[in-house]
Formats: C-alpha cells, structure tokens, sequence
C-alpha cells in the first residue's frame, strides 16, 4: 500500500536552508510495519539527509518519539496502516514542546534539567538500610518506575506548553517514585519544592501526559498523589493547597462548589482585590459569584457521615506541620 | 414510537450560578426535543478534578453517592459540564473495574445509608444528542439553520480525555461537535487546539499561565477563520468568555471572540431567541455573528 508521509524538515543551524518545510515521500508500506521502519526506508532508500533519532525498536529506549498525526507517538511501535486508515493522513513532527535541532531531531537538555530538579536518587533517612519494603510499598511506585523518559509526556503537556519552566510530568511522576518511597527520608522536603511557583500545582490537568504515555506510567496520578502527600505533610502555603482546602471545605459544608469563597480563600485578601475589574464586570452580566449563595444540598447530613468515616479510616484533615 | 430518552439531569455546580444560562438553555431544548431530565435534588459537587488531590477515597465516596442517587431513580446521568462528565466517569470506571474498591466505598457510603451497585452510566449532553437522540433526529428539528456560520468546536480536554473512562468519541480524531454543529447548519473550523486546554484549572492558581493558555486557544480558532466558538463545556466557557479580555491582555492582541454554549448553538437553530437562551449574559457579545 502506498502511503504519503509528510514530513516536517528544518535545520534552524543552517542559516542558508529554507525552514520549517514539509517535504513529502511515498512509501510502500508493508502489513505490520512501524513508522519507524518507514523512516528508516526513507533515510536510507530516498533521503539520507532526513535526521531523527532510533535506538531499541522495542518500545524501551524512548528514542524515537515524535508527532504523528498530531499526537506524540513512539515511532517503532505505532504500525502504518492503521495509523494512516483511521487519521487518512501520515504527517511526522519533531516533539512539541521541545526545540529543534534538525528534522525531527529535538533537544532534551530541559528534559534532563527538569529531571535533576527532581532528585531522581534515593536518601534515606539514617539507619534505614534494611528498611522492609513491602508487596504493597512497591505497588505504590511501581507504575512511576515505567517510565522510559521518552519525552512523549512533556510533549503533550499543555502547561508546558504555555510555561517552559513548569516541572512538567516526565520529572513530576520520576518525583513520586522517590516520595512515595517507604526507603526515603526526605518527602517533606522534596514536597516543599515540588511545591513552588512552575511546580505540581501549576498541572491543569488536561489528561494529555496520560493519554500518550506509551508505558502507562499515568503522569497525572502521580501528580495527583504528590498534591495529595503535599497536603498530608502540611505543605499549604501555596495556592494550590489552599484552592483543594478551599474545595474540600465547600464541599462538606454546603455539599456544593462555593465559587466566592473558593476565590478568597485561594488568593486571599490582597489578591482577591485585583479581582475587582473582573468582579465589576461579572456582576455587570449577573455572573458574579455570591457567597453562600445557594442552600446546602438536600441530605447533607450524608456527606459529612462520608467526610466523618474517611476522616476516621485515613486521618484525612492535613495537619500543618508544627 | 421512539422509547422517551429520560435522564438523571447533573447541570454541576458552576451552571447554577455563573453560567446558568447554559443550564437554563439546555432545559429549554430538552423540552423541544422531548428529552425528558429529572432533578438530582441530593446530587453533591463531584470535586471538579480538586478532590482526587486531596483523598482519593473522599473523591470515590462523593461521587459513588451521586450515583447511588442515580441508581434508585433507575435513570442514567446526563450533565452539561465536561469536567463533572470526566471526574464521575473516571471514578465509576475505577468503581466497575475494581469489585473490592467498590466493596469499601460501599463501606464508607454506609455510613449515610446509601449504597452503589455499580449500574449507572454518566453522559454529557453532546453524547446524547449525537448519539442517544441522533443528529438526524436534531436535524429535523431545526428551524433556522446557522447558515454557514462558521464555528470553531472547542471540546477542550475533558469531553475526550481519559479515553478509557468516557469512551464516546474519539480523542485523536473526534467528530461528535463538527458533526452537531453540520446538523445545525453551520460550518465547524478545523485547527489544532480544539481538543486542548482552556486554563481554567489553574485560573486562581497560576494565573498567567491559564490565561495566555486561553489566548492561544482563541488565537488559533480565530486564524483558521471561525466566527464564533461553541463549546459543551461551561468551565472552558467561563475562560474563553468571561477571561477573554484577560487573555487578550496575555497574547497582546485583540480576539473579540463570541463563545457559545453548545445549549445555546441548538437553541439557536432551534428558533429560540437569544434572549431566551442569556445571550446577553456573555461578556463577548454574540450579536454581531447572529446578524
């Protein structure tokens, strides 16, 4: 079956070449074979000029991750027919949200930068060398352990889309493999950090990082159990917390989202104040939020016979550290 | 005869209030359309994604009660909200998958009396008019076509995303918005971002970055040529209208973008007059495009 790829080429090093173009090949593309076979028959068969990256082919290494069709792919595991009979078109990109250095070829200093901020290694706390670690400590961790740092996350990510110095999901979920570590020693710490301005909570969790993960790590889950660690250490002063607080707090007081006060208690007193100019023109529109402007939900009595049982299951209510 | 369509009607939390005007629109067509919606009463917030941050068996047990609510109206739920749509039906997935999860949430609705048995689906209204009531079916109820308005579908990320939790469309390729916005007469704009994100999780808490986000958004559309936006969502409503000033403040440019409910979008189509579906309560004005 002969398919068209459209290929994306720019050398930003070459300050004589044309860029960014599409150049497009036609490939006769075998039952079964991967995008990156097809790559690699162009290189070597039509355009050796044609740059990307491979290594494994096993879906292992991560090399190989690009955009295909719009969406971040590993390459040596996305097969062509199927790719091209359900989108009708084969069009191959460098990953998004990366800068290029040739053709599909990106550059992942920032990936590894945002890694190092991570503290991807262990520190345990003294004497804990032969810590147990159970069946189910593992599990915690296990599905952040998948990950192969193909970028295929940080891609796809729509805050790091818009913000280059968000930590991004790659580095957020290699951050859980080590707080949701029984071994290690420092969690508060690291949750203070992960914490800050461009951190976890800067997430607008669009579910992209999870939908593209080709090794089901679930980036989002792991951000999600880091906010949630963040909150149970005492780690509040942020927005963040203070906007999940705010939630939590509306929700078992009036069983539904109190908008005002979710706005207050988020910003606070001088930071709500910058809201006017908005507020003005909300109310202008009859849109402005109201404080306890609605009734309880019916039955609210059950809502907080479930905050009560959780409460006494988990020890839910975060306490600040002293 | 077709069998009357009959839901567990779930508007969330933010279409009471400050987007009421899709709820209020949405009722209306329901009416036209004979589309029967029944109050939840009882129906607590569903956490809007913010729960799952703070315990994650709190976000079961809340959601598994709405449901339960749900159960003994013997009817499935339909809401208006993407982000209601996506946070229920991942956790009734998570529910269904998982018999001992669903065994200790059970546990701990006890405790108010309530139990879940794991029967009830969550749709958005966009599923149930491209696929419960059928667009063929809206088709013949349209009375003023759009004429080839052009309208830029903005689904945003959680009428598509998981996947493997609402599973009605398709997130690389989806079709359910251009095809009502056909069925209503109108033109759908293809451009990339109409499947991401329009900011609004991180409005109060990441200001800047939620709102360039909806800049970028609205950029897009407008550059690929679209009138007008629509979208099933009133959260991504708030920030593509009620931000836009904010937005354009972000991306240093002027959009001046009308953003349509997708109530509002039928209602039009279907003859009722922006009055009765709170055009005037958006901030962008939709007249200039109604002409």
């Amino acid at each position: 079956m002969e398919i068209k790829f459209s290929i994306r080429r720019h050398d930003p090093m070459d300050r004589e070449s044309p860029g960014p173009y599409y150049r497009e090949y036609v490939v006769d593309a075998a039952e079964g074979m991967t995008v990156l076979e097809a790559l690699l028959k162009i290189s070597e068969e039509e355009d050796p000029t044609l740059a990307f990256r491979r290594s494994c082919r096993s879906a292992i290494c991560g090399s190989c991750a690009m955009t295909v069709n719009g969406f971040a792919r590993l390459t040596c595991n996305l097969q062509v027919i199927p790719e091209y009979e359900k989108m009708g078109a084969m069009r191959i990109e460098p990953l998004a949200n990366h800068r290029v250095v040739k053709d599909l070829v990106v550059d992942m200093a920032p990936f590894w930068e945002k890694m190092e901020k991570a503290a991807p290694f262990l520190m345990p706390a003294g004497g804990s060398e032969t810590s147990p670690v159970t069946i189910e400590d593992q599990a915690r961790i296990d599905e952040s352990q998948r990950c192969i740092m193909c970028g295929c996350c940080n891609a796809e990510c729509n805050s790091l889309e818009i913000d280059e110095r968000f930590i991004a999901p790659a580095a957020s979920a290699k951050a859980w493999r080590f707080v949701g570590d029984v071994r290690e020693g420092h969690q508060a710490k690291r949750l203070e950090r992960l914490s800050e301005e461009h951190g976890i909570w800067d997430c607008v969790r669009c579910i992209h990082c999870t939908q593209y993960c080709p090794k089901d790590v679930k980036p989002l889950k792991q951000i999600e159990s880091l906010r949630s660690a963040a909150m149970k250490a005492g780690v509040l002063d942020n927005p963040g917390a203070r906007h999940v607080e705010a939630m939590a707090d509306s929700v078992e007081r009036f069983g539904r989202l109190d908008e005002a006060a979710m706005t207050f208690k988020t910003l606070g007193f001088l930071r709500s104040l910058g809201m006017i100019p908005l507020g003005l023109k909300l109310e202008r529109h009859g849109k402005m939020p109201r404080p306890y402007l609605f009734p309880q939900i019916m039955e609210i009595d059950e809502v907080r016979a479930i905050y009560d049982e959780i409460e006494k299951k988990s020890g839910l209510k975060p306490k600040k550290e002293e | 005869m077709a069998e009357e369509l009959k839901y567990a009607y779930y508007p969330g939390c933010v279409s009471q209030h400050m987007t009421r005007e899709t709820n209020d629109a949405t009722r209306l067509i329901a009416g036209k359309l004979g589309i029967g919606l029944y109050d939840m009463p009882r129906a607590n917030c569903c956490g809007a994604g913010l729960l799952t941050d703070y315990d994650y068996k709190l976000y079961l047990a809340l959601n598994a009660r709405i449901f339960a609510e749900a159960e003994a109206m013997e009817m499935d739920i339909m809401t208006i909200c993407s982000t209601c749509l996506m946070v229920m039906s991942a956790a009734n997935r998570d529910l269904k998958r998982d018999p001992r999860l669903l065994e200790e949430t059970n546990q701990v609705l006890a405790a108010a009396g309530l139990h879940y048995s794991g029967k009830v689906e969550v749709k958005q209204l966009l599923w149930v008019l491209a696929g419960d009531y059928g667009l063929e079916r809206l088709k013949e109820q349209v009375t003023r076509p759009l004429g080839r308005l052009k309208v830029a579908p903005f689904y945003g990320c959680h009428s598509l995303r998981p996947s493997d939790a609402l599973g009605f469309d398709d997130p690389e390729k989806p079709w359910s918005l251009e095809a009502t916005i056909r069925a209503l007469g109108a033109e759908p704009v293809e451009y990339r971002g109409k499947t991401k994100c329009c900011g609004f999780q991180v409005d109060l808490v990441a200001e800047k970055t939620a709102t360039k986000m909806t800049g970028v958004r609205l950029l897009d559309g407008k550059r690929n040529g679209a009138d007008c936006f629509v979208t099933p969502c009133p959260f991504c409503h708030i920030n593509l209208d009620n931000y836009q000033g904010l937005a354009e403040k972000s991306v240093d440019e002027r959009i001046d973008m009308p953003v349509f409910h997708l109530s509002q979008l039928v209602g039009l189509a279907m003859g009722l007059s922006p009055k009765e579906l709170g055009l005037s309560r958006h901030l962008v004005s939709p007249e200039r495009v109604l002409k």
